[in-house]
Protein backbone atom coordinates (compact mmCIF):
# COMPACT_ATOMS: atom_id res chain seq x y z
CA UNK A 1 0.00 0.00 0.00
CA UNK A 2 1.35 3.51 -1.06
CA UNK A 3 -0.23 6.81 0.46
CA UNK A 4 0.11 10.35 -0.85
CA UNK A 5 -0.96 11.63 2.85
CA UNK A 6 2.39 13.83 2.96
CA UNK A 7 1.44 15.90 0.07
CA UNK A 8 -2.32 15.92 1.49
CA UNK A 9 -0.88 16.98 4.38
CA UNK A 10 1.48 19.80 2.94
CA UNK A 11 -1.55 21.14 0.97
CA UNK A 12 -3.59 21.82 4.15
CA UNK A 13 -0.50 23.61 5.33
CA UNK A 14 -0.77 20.79 8.59
CA UNK A 15 2.30 19.57 10.96
CA UNK A 16 1.99 15.79 11.56
CA UNK A 17 0.78 16.80 14.90
CA UNK A 18 -2.02 19.18 13.99
CA UNK A 19 -3.31 15.44 11.77
CA UNK A 20 -2.78 13.52 14.60
CA UNK A 21 -4.92 15.50 16.55
CA UNK A 22 -7.48 15.95 14.17
CA UNK A 23 -7.89 12.42 13.97
CA UNK A 24 -7.30 11.07 17.50
CA UNK A 25 -3.90 9.38 17.04
CA UNK A 26 -0.36 9.89 17.95
CA UNK A 27 2.15 11.89 15.62
CA UNK A 28 4.33 8.82 15.55
CA UNK A 29 1.35 6.91 13.47
CA UNK A 30 1.06 9.33 11.22
CA UNK A 31 4.94 9.42 11.28
CA UNK A 32 4.61 5.37 10.39
CA UNK A 33 1.38 5.98 7.91
CA UNK A 34 3.40 8.02 5.94
CA UNK A 35 6.40 6.36 5.82
CA UNK A 36 4.51 2.90 4.74
CA UNK A 37 5.57 1.04 7.77
CA UNK A 38 1.45 1.40 8.55
CA UNK A 39 -1.70 0.02 7.09
CA UNK A 40 -4.64 2.25 8.77
CA UNK A 41 -7.84 0.82 9.57
CA UNK A 42 -10.92 1.95 7.66
CA UNK A 43 -12.14 3.55 10.73
CA UNK A 44 -8.89 6.03 10.43
CA UNK A 45 -8.72 6.10 6.85
CA UNK A 46 -12.45 7.63 6.20
CA UNK A 47 -11.22 9.98 9.22
CA UNK A 48 -8.44 11.01 6.99
CA UNK A 49 -10.88 11.07 3.64
CA UNK A 50 -12.64 13.76 6.16
CA UNK A 51 -9.87 16.04 6.92
CA UNK A 52 -8.57 15.82 3.41
CA UNK A 53 -12.19 16.53 1.62
CA UNK A 54 -11.27 13.26 -0.57
CA UNK A 55 -12.21 9.34 -1.34
CA UNK A 56 -9.59 7.79 0.10
CA UNK A 57 -8.41 5.99 -2.94
CA UNK A 58 -7.41 8.90 -3.71
CA UNK A 59 -4.57 8.95 -1.14
CA UNK A 60 -4.18 5.33 -1.00
CA UNK A 61 -3.29 3.43 -3.87
CA UNK A 62 -2.51 -0.32 -3.82
CA UNK A 63 0.94 -1.67 -4.42
CA UNK A 64 2.38 -4.35 -7.26
CA UNK A 65 2.88 -6.84 -4.10
CA UNK A 66 -0.61 -6.07 -2.50
CA UNK B 1 -33.35 -14.02 24.29
CA UNK B 2 -33.03 -15.09 20.61
CA UNK B 3 -30.10 -16.93 19.15
CA UNK B 4 -28.86 -14.02 16.89
CA UNK B 5 -29.58 -10.74 20.65
CA UNK B 6 -27.16 -13.85 22.27
CA UNK B 7 -24.74 -14.44 20.08
CA UNK B 8 -24.82 -10.37 19.85
CA UNK B 9 -24.29 -9.85 23.70
CA UNK B 10 -21.57 -12.89 23.79
CA UNK B 11 -19.51 -10.95 21.15
CA UNK B 12 -19.96 -7.68 22.87
CA UNK B 13 -19.13 -9.27 26.25
CA UNK B 14 -15.62 -10.92 24.94
CA UNK B 15 -14.83 -7.48 22.98
CA UNK B 16 -15.41 -5.31 26.40
CA UNK B 17 -12.56 -8.50 27.69
CA UNK B 18 -10.29 -8.06 24.70
CA UNK B 19 -10.55 -3.96 25.41
CA UNK B 20 -9.63 -4.33 29.00
CA UNK B 21 -6.64 -1.91 29.79
CA UNK B 22 -6.04 -0.35 33.17
CA UNK B 23 -5.63 3.42 33.80
CA UNK B 24 -2.18 4.94 33.01
CA UNK B 25 -1.14 5.13 36.59
CA UNK B 26 -0.82 1.23 37.19
CA UNK B 27 2.22 1.40 35.15
CA UNK B 28 4.04 3.12 37.61
CA UNK B 29 1.96 0.86 40.89
CA UNK B 30 3.60 -2.21 38.44
CA UNK B 31 6.97 -0.59 38.46
CA UNK B 32 6.41 -0.10 42.15
CA UNK B 33 5.52 -3.89 42.40
CA UNK B 34 8.97 -4.92 40.43
CA UNK B 35 10.92 -2.45 42.89
CA UNK B 36 9.52 -4.01 46.33
CA UNK B 37 10.05 -7.91 45.02
CA UNK B 38 13.72 -6.93 43.91
CA UNK B 39 14.12 -5.42 47.43
CA UNK B 40 12.24 -8.62 49.05
CA UNK B 41 15.29 -10.72 46.71
CA UNK B 42 17.81 -8.48 48.58
CA UNK B 43 16.50 -8.99 51.80
CA UNK B 44 15.55 -12.62 52.03
CA UNK B 45 18.67 -13.61 53.06
CA UNK B 46 18.82 -11.46 56.11
CA UNK B 47 15.74 -13.82 57.54
CA UNK B 48 17.44 -17.37 56.63
CA UNK B 49 13.89 -18.68 58.57
CA UNK B 50 11.35 -17.22 56.34
CA UNK B 51 13.71 -16.94 53.20
CA UNK B 52 11.12 -19.44 51.30
CA UNK B 53 8.17 -17.30 52.38
CA UNK B 54 9.84 -13.70 51.53
CA UNK B 55 11.10 -15.35 48.07
CA UNK B 56 7.67 -16.93 47.18
CA UNK B 57 6.21 -13.36 48.12
CA UNK B 58 8.22 -11.21 46.13
CA UNK B 59 7.44 -13.57 42.87
CA UNK B 60 4.12 -12.92 43.26
CA UNK B 61 4.68 -9.41 43.78
CA UNK B 62 6.98 -9.49 40.51
CA UNK B 63 4.52 -11.39 38.41
CA UNK B 64 1.74 -8.65 39.45
CA UNK B 65 3.96 -5.79 38.92
CA UNK B 66 4.74 -6.88 35.39
CA UNK B 67 1.28 -7.46 34.60
CA UNK B 68 0.16 -4.50 35.78
CA UNK B 69 2.95 -2.69 33.56
CA UNK B 70 1.72 -4.98 30.49
CA UNK B 71 -2.24 -4.45 31.48
CA UNK B 72 -1.64 -0.55 31.23
CA UNK B 73 -2.61 2.08 29.11
CA UNK B 74 -0.31 4.43 27.42
CA UNK B 75 -0.43 7.65 27.41
CA UNK B 76 -1.21 8.25 23.58
CA UNK B 77 -3.19 5.00 22.56
CA UNK B 78 -4.31 4.29 19.31
CA UNK B 79 -4.90 1.46 17.19
CA UNK B 80 -1.15 1.56 16.23
CA UNK B 81 -0.25 1.23 20.09
CA UNK B 82 -2.99 -1.68 20.07
CA UNK B 83 -1.60 -3.26 17.28
CA UNK B 84 1.84 -3.38 18.34
CA UNK B 85 0.56 -4.69 21.66
CA UNK B 86 -0.97 -7.54 20.22
CA UNK B 87 2.39 -8.72 17.81
CA UNK B 88 4.48 -8.17 20.76
CA UNK B 89 1.67 -10.52 23.22
CA UNK B 90 2.24 -13.06 19.97
CA UNK B 91 6.18 -12.97 19.60
CA UNK B 92 6.01 -13.46 23.72
CA UNK B 93 3.86 -16.69 23.26
CA UNK B 94 5.91 -18.04 20.80
CA UNK B 95 9.27 -17.31 21.85
CA UNK B 96 8.03 -18.52 25.63
CA UNK B 97 6.84 -21.92 24.00
CA UNK B 98 10.38 -22.58 22.55
CA UNK B 99 12.04 -21.29 25.62
CA UNK B 100 9.80 -23.72 27.96
CA UNK B 101 10.80 -26.62 25.34
CA UNK B 102 14.62 -25.95 25.31
CA UNK B 103 15.72 -24.30 28.40
CA UNK B 104 15.56 -27.48 30.81
CA UNK B 105 17.70 -29.13 28.15
CA UNK B 106 20.21 -25.77 28.02
CA UNK B 107 20.26 -26.21 32.39
CA UNK B 108 20.55 -29.78 32.45
CA UNK B 109 23.45 -30.17 29.54
CA UNK B 110 25.16 -26.86 31.55
CA UNK B 111 24.81 -28.30 34.99
CA UNK B 112 26.30 -31.30 33.83
CA UNK B 113 29.29 -29.94 32.27
CA UNK B 114 29.89 -27.27 34.95
CA UNK B 115 29.22 -30.31 38.24
CA UNK B 116 30.99 -33.83 36.74
CA UNK B 117 27.86 -35.38 38.20
CA UNK B 118 25.46 -32.91 36.96
CA UNK B 119 21.34 -32.72 38.45
CA UNK B 120 18.73 -34.35 37.03
CA UNK B 121 16.55 -32.59 34.84
CA UNK B 122 13.93 -30.77 35.71
CA UNK B 123 10.94 -28.47 33.70
CA UNK B 124 10.59 -24.83 34.07
CA UNK B 125 8.81 -23.38 36.89
CA UNK B 126 5.80 -21.26 36.51
CA UNK B 127 7.56 -17.97 37.66
CA UNK B 128 10.38 -18.33 35.60
CA UNK B 129 8.31 -18.87 32.35
CA UNK B 130 5.75 -16.26 33.33
CA UNK B 131 8.60 -13.65 34.29
CA UNK B 132 10.26 -14.65 31.01
CA UNK B 133 7.60 -14.14 28.49
CA UNK B 134 6.14 -10.84 30.34
CA UNK B 135 9.98 -9.45 29.90
CA UNK B 136 10.09 -10.59 26.55
CA UNK B 137 6.33 -9.10 25.78
CA UNK B 138 7.41 -6.04 27.63
CA UNK B 139 10.74 -5.43 25.61
CA UNK B 140 9.12 -6.06 22.26
CA UNK B 141 6.16 -3.59 22.66
CA UNK B 142 8.72 -1.17 23.50
CA UNK B 143 11.09 -1.44 20.74
CA UNK B 144 7.94 -1.99 18.40
CA UNK B 145 6.79 1.27 19.96
CA UNK B 146 10.16 3.31 19.89
CA UNK B 147 10.82 1.94 15.53
CA UNK B 148 7.05 2.61 14.48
Amino acid sequence: MENTIKVERAILSLTQDDLAKKIGVSRQTINSIEANRYVPSTVLALKLSEVFNKPVNDFFKLSDDD
Amino acid sequence: MSKKSFVECERQRIQKLIDFRLPEVFKWVGALLVVAAFVLFFVKNQFPDSAVVIRDIGRKLFIVGLLCISLSRDKEEDEMTIALRAQSYAIAFIIGVLYALIMPYVEFGVSNVVHSGGEAYKDLGDFQLLSFMFLIQLGFYYTLKRYR
